[in-house]
């Protein structure tokens, strides 16, 4: 099955994502995939949470941090800034504790937690999906294409998830069990408590926040998820790891995306020995890959004599994936 | 007229039931609240533990608890780190 067959038996499929080591071409075939969809007549949000984005190069234009930014008719791109966002939130929480209680200041120990939790490593990972599940719950896009951190944060994230979900559910049932006390005490003292109501709305929206962004990397129905690889050992040793651990995670892999396949028919050329052992080799794993994943290779996309930046060479790219 | 009477005749029950029901519920308070108190401090154990050390919940997440817990962090950190004696049993 092509690329294209697929995007035509599953419009329901709305959100798309890349995957695989990084170098690759995720951002390459995100921005061909978005442009391709975009001159299809469907509206097109193509957006990045890695620090290292590279959408801004693919596209030459500085969209860093911007929000969605259009790129032409149909098509927006962003770019989020991780490190912004999490500065946003944390003084969106210092906001509401000088609100909540009238301080003039935060107070020191208060504002070192503050600042103590912002260096986990976890914060950051947090802060990426659920500004993922911003722009995806409120968008009005057709399609999302997701260039997706790389393979390693999207699975941490996604383990974090099912904990985090199992660890809220039970600290839910220990706030409800103190919300029974706590009413006992108020029928008993004639008063009435409305910050345990708070607490616990806030957990249930901590629950559905992490099961919104999970979700969007697991819903069956509407998330197609491509693995990218090149014909090199390594990289497949690598790819079939990682597609067992998505597996279980249960990402609905759509299929696979071989790039910078060097073209077979410089072979009847004359070619230097470095290039003809070249091909030789990406032959032997090419036929490895097909014996690995066979149908499920949706797209091979051959090494091209530049690289992928500007309209005009995504235009190509699109071109040769899609197939028209 | 008769319902009129009826519920004064109650009300030296119901005055009873409630004295009854205060006695017994003083304690009762009491001891709700110390439960409840005990509660509060391990509930923000599992989701602030990382300012004493313990890290347990994401960060990212706990941030949005915190505004809740600011007034009781001290008497909660307080509470952890006091050296226990008898007269904690007895009260």
């Amino acid at each position: 099955m092509s690329l294209r067959q697929i995007f035509a038996q599953h419009p329901e499929r709305r959100y798309i994502m890349f995957g695989g080591k990084g170098g690759l071409g995720k951002t390459t075939f995100s921005a061909a995939t978005a442009y391709w969809l975009a001159s299809q007549g469907h509206k097109v949000l193509v957006f990045s949470v890695d620090p290292q984005a590279s959408l801004s190069d693919i596209f030459q234009r500085d969209i860093f941090g911007k929000g969605p930014v259009q790129i032409m008719s149909n098509l927006w791109a962003q770019e989020i800034d991780a490190d912004q966002h999490i500065k946003a939130y944390q003084q969106e929480i210092r906001q509401k504790i000088l609100d909540m209680y009238g301080f003039d200041q935060i107070p020191d120990e208060i504002e070192q937690y503050i600042q103590a939790a912002s260096a986990e490593p976890a914060m950051e990972e947090s802060a990426i999906f659920d500004a993922v599940v911003d722009i995806v719950v409120e968008g009005s896009y057709d399609y999302y294409i997701y260039d997706l951190v790389p393979l390693g944060h999207a699975l941490y994230y996604l383990s974090m998830a099912k904990v985090y979900d199992e660890w809220i559910t039970k600290i839910t049932k220990l706030r409800e069990e103190m919300r029974e006390y706590e009413e006992m005490v108020a029928r008993l003292k004639r008063e009435k408590e409305t910050e345990e109501d708070r607490i616990l709305a806030e957990l249930q929206y901590i629950r559905k926040r992490i099961n919104t962004s999970s979700r969007i990397l697991t819903d069956k129905q509407k998330t197609a998820f491509f693995f990218v690889l090149v014909p090199e050992e390594m990289i497949l040793i690598d790819t079939r790891k990682a597609a067992d651990l998505f597996a279980k995670f249960d990402v609905p892999i759509s299929g696979y995306v071989v790039n910078r396949v060097v073209p077979r028919e410089l072979l009847s050329q004359n070619i230097p020995p470095y290039l003809r052992h070249r091909i030789e080799m990406q032959d032997r794993y090419l036929r490895e890959i097909d014996r690995l994943f066979g149908a499920q290779v949706v797209a091979q996309v051959p090494e091209l004599e530049r690289d992928v930046t500007g309209l005009p060479m995504i235009e190509r790219l699109a071109g040769i994936m899609y197939g028209d | 007229m008769s319902e009129s009477t009826l519920p004064k005749k109650k009300s030296f029950w119901k005055n009873l039931q409630e004295i009854l029901y205060g006695m017994a519920s003083h304690d009762m308070s009491r001891y709700a609240l110390r439960t409840r108190a005990s509660m509060e401090h391990l509930f923000i154990l599992i989701t602030m533990g990382d300012m004493i050390g313990i890290p347990i919940l994401p960060p990212y997440y706990s941030l949005r608890l915190l505004p809740y817990v600011v007034p009781q962090i001290a008497t909660w950190k307080r509470r952890l780190l006091r050296e226990k004696d008898v007269s904690d049993a007895m009260f």
